[in-house]
């Protein structure tokens, strides 16, 4: 089975832009400073960051924080977490119990993931389309808004590893990061001491230690599994996640809620808008643009960029901001989008593109799903097994020294799901549909509650030719913006690791006395994640010590545009099985440090 | 780790909650947060559902109590709580139909049905046939339903087809039985049936000793 179209599955979330962002206001803080006013020379910043989430939150932070004048354009509105996040809350508070206002959940619509997540965009977004190839599919996530993602990502934060980054050498395929461990770890010990990261310190060559605040400890059913994991070879350690157990830079320790994904209003879980960016702005040196859709670099005659254009989504009216260095953080399409727009004279392919690499060599997560019912977990007194949201351990990946042997390169890790959680829409359906009608249903209901147990794996991809995004030449975007058309493929390595997570759930399930109540299904139908619908898209600006394979250099700066650098997920060379939002916060403020030595040195 | 201690506060607005919590915090200095002032926000709700009593907005009266008295079947009372009735499911169901007119015909439509069946073969309606009558036709439709192979648990939107002349009521049963067991599950009543024991705060997580009493013998 596969989809018809992936416009089937992009048709969600259409009502979003209309309502979740009319309580959030439509100014900033400090927003649209005069500029090119007749009277008065336009400001000229030192840094322009286009792009509010992890990359950019970063960037900006770690600028203002070294005295020099930031400019930050986010497309989407700013965000007031005390009216957006939903944390805490009850369906039962809505007339519409959380399928949202006319009843979009139950038509595949409203946001993504349900009503109460915070999250602000989705997969289709009515004034920002974008077209796929006819023999691809391919689901590209959005979130605009001050924050981005991280206002609701699942905040699991594990480090690459040498073994990632120089996995040619064990394996002979795709590429080998330009950069070593030695030169991340210190940047990755900067970003869990500051944002606060939970692990345990295991020693375990795939998966490296870091500086860590105290995990929660496993509940019950992990406990389970742990114990199953050992018997058959499968190493469950302590998640690590963003997520503060003590107190840190005025940011209160979690209160184990475990409603991360709907934003955490106290920012024990880290976000870029609450931890980087709304700090920053009390410094004074950043000023913040909202609801700003960037089209283009600017360039000058020696072709250095001068700024970016954006359109004002309020007015429609097309803007300039100008800086003496540019950094796209706008998310990994998004930025190879920005990079393909910037077309000139001297930059006729688009800007820092002389080797074509803008938008190749695009990657997401492999993922695959087995859930089941565990009778063993039936009659456990039923506890709060809310916990810090989502699982508290999880597998790194226990299989490199067996690559051979599997017939795939790389790795995936674990994460699964159990326990007691919230009742509401949705979780009565099999049990009605099984009873029929009646008593039996609430029955079920009681019996099941606690025994079922989801795994999830996060695998590795290649990346290949066949997956890239080019501009589409005869669509734009209400903003009059060229769009994306995007060409994806998994190649036999995927299908390979996704058989092998299907079997190593199937068996931890059996290992468990439990049986298979569900494989794969929505974006695994096909028997593999549809390419974005992980959301860990990288790659489109691969870096490089060779501006003939590279886009970047390993500081994330363009080789050709010495004041341009792209630090969101663009630069991943690879996409390790680790989701990438720590290694963007590392790399991006490695970039910073770099590019203030560079801007107090006057190079660029 | 138990529910009590967790504090309603009545007629506080989430906002002012909201903001005696963030004071709260940011006044933390020790390795705990006020949890006094965490738990309140967890129980101030946000005033968006209608309060009093209700006035049908879509359905014509005797759909509303054909509705009442279909969720009331499919989730009956027992013991441990009550039933999908009253749990609003009939508030719940117009509200939404009232919003959207796919899911308004659907309805309209589906109560037709369930009315003509009854004309014809007790000449009376729905709701105003006898509990027997009304299971017959209940079972029927399960019957039939589960001739065909199960839809997937997980589904839901989907439409499943039958091939006997109650495929229409089929159809609409799934409907009036998902929304219904999705007003129960998702009202006070159904998450304290389940003994949900989360949505708190709490100083630190711990899991209790009879859940790892319950465990230990099988690790």
């Amino acid at each position: 089975m596969d989809y018809s179209t992936a416009s089937t599955y992009l048709a969600v979330s259409r009502k979003i832009a209309d309502g979740i962002h009319s309580s959030a206001g439509s100014t900033c803080v400090i927003l649209n400073r005069p500029m090119s006013q007749t009277s008065s020379k336009p400001e000229v910043f030192d840094v322009v960051v286009v792009g509010a989430g992890a990359g950019g939150g970063t960037m900006s932070r770690v600028m203002a924080g070294k005295g020099v004048k930031v400019a930050l354009l986010e497309a989407g509105p700013k965000l007031v977490p005390e009216e957006e996040f939903k944390e805490h809350d009850w369906d039962y508070n809505y007339d519409h119990r959380g399928a949202g206002p006319g009843a979009e959940g139950y038509f595949g619509k409203g946001k993504p993931f349900g009503f109460m997540r915070t999250t602000s965009g989705g997969w289709e977004l009515p004034d920002e389309p974008y077209t796929v190839g006819s023999d691809s599919e391919f689901a590209w996530f959005r979130s605009r808004v001050v924050g981005g993602r991280t206002n609701h990502y699942g905040r699991m934060s594990f480090r690459f590893s040498e073994l990632d980054l120089k996995a040619r050498y064990r394996d002979g395929v795709g590429p080998n990061w330009p950069i070593s461990y030695a030169d991340l770890a210190p940047y990755y010990d900067k970003v869990e001491k500051f944002i606060g990261v939970t692990g345990t310190r295991e020693g375990i060559p795939s998966a490296p230690d870091g500086i860590f605040h105290d995990p929660p400890p496993p509940k019950a059913h992990e406990l389970l599994v742990q114990a199953t994991g050992k018997k058959i070879g499968i190493p469950f350690i302590a998640n690590r996640r963003a997520i503060i157990t003590r107190n840190l830079n005025g940011r209160a320790a979690c209160h184990y809620c475990g409603q991360c994904s709907r934003g955490c209003l106290t920012a024990s879980a880290y976000s870029a808008s609450q931890v980087d960016i709304f700090p920053a702005l009390e410094t004074g040196n950043l000023t913040l643009l909202t609801d700003a859709m960037v089209r283009e670099v600017l360039t000058d005659a020696n072709g250095k960029a001068t700024g970016v254009l954006y359109i004002d989504r309020k007015t429609r009216e097309a803007k300039r901001v100008l800086g003496r260095s540019v950094v796209l953080a706008a998310s990994t399409c998004e930025s190879a989008r920005i990079l393909l727009n910037s077309t000139s004279k001297a930059f006729p392919n688009g800007l820092a593109n002389g080797s074509g690499l803008v938008g190749q060599n695009l990657m997401d997560t492999v993922g695959f799903s087995v859930s089941g019912h565990v009778p063993a977990l039936e009659g456990m007194p039923v506890y709060n097994t809310d916990g810090f949201g989502g699982t508290h351990l999880y597998a790194p990946w226990w299989g490199y020294n067996d690559q051979a042997k599997l017939g795939f390169p790389r790795g995936y890790h674990i994460e699964f799901g159990g326990g007691f959680g919230m009742p509401g829409l949705g979780s009565g359906h099999g049990a009605a549909r099984k009873a029929g009608y009646g008593r039996k249903i609430k029955e079920l209901m009681r019996e099941g509650y606690g025994s079922r147990v989801g795994f999830a794996g996060r695998g590795e991809m290649i990346p290949n030719r066949f997956s890239y995004c080019e501009i589409d030449p005869s669509v734009v975007d209400d903003w009059g913006i060229p769009v994306l058309r995007f060409h994806f493929k998994f190649s036999d390595y995927e299908w390979k690791q996704a058989r092998h997570m299907e079997q190593t759930f199937k068996g931890i399930i059996d290992a468990l006395g439990g049986t298979v109540t569900n494989v794969g299904g929505g974006f695994e139908k096909s028997g593999i994640s549809m390419g974005g619908s992980i959301i860990h898209e990288v790659g489109t600006a691969c870096m490089g010590t060779d501006p003939r394979s590279s886009v970047l250099n390993p500081y994330c700066q363009a080789h050709e545009v010495k004041n341009l650098f792209v630090t969101d997920g663009s630069s991943f060379v690879t996409n390790p099985d680790k989701n990438p939002t720590l290694t963007i916060n590392a790399l991006s403020w490695r970039a910073a440090d770099y590019l203030g030595e560079e801007l107090r040195q006057g190079n660029v | 780790m138990s529910d009590t201690g967790l504090v309603q506060i009545g007629n506080v607005s989430r906002r002012d909650a909201l903001r005696r919590i963030a004071l709260a915090l940011t006044a933390v200095g020790t390795g705990s947060l006020d949890l006094a002032s965490a738990q309140q926000v967890h129980h101030a709700a946000r005033s968006v559902s209608s309060g009093g009593t209700y006035e049908p907005k879509f359905l014509k009266p005797h759909e509303y109590r054909t509705v009442g008295r279909l969720a009331e079947l499919i989730v009956p009372a027992d013991e441990r709580g009550g039933s999908a009735l009253d749990a609003g499911a009939p508030q719940f169901i117009d509200v939404l139909c009232s919003e959207n007119g796919q899911l308004g015909r659907i309805y309209t439509s589906g109560l037709g049905w369930f009315d003509a069946w009854m004309r014809h073969h007790h000449d009376t309606t729905f709701v105003d046939a006898t509990e027997q009558q009304q299971t017959a036709l209940l079972d029927a439709i399960v019957t039939a339903e589960q001739e065909k192979e199960q839809a997937s648990a997980d589904d839901f939107d989907e439409y499943f087809e039958v091939d006997s002349d109650l495929g229409p009521g089929v159809r609409f049963f799934d409907w009036v039985r998902k929304m219904s067991v999705d007003a129960y599950y998702s009202s006070e009543i159904g998450i304290k049936d389940m003994g949900y024991k989360g949505n708190g705060a709490y100083s630190e997580y711990t899991v209790p000793k009879e859940a790892l009493d319950f465990i230990k013998p099988l690790l």
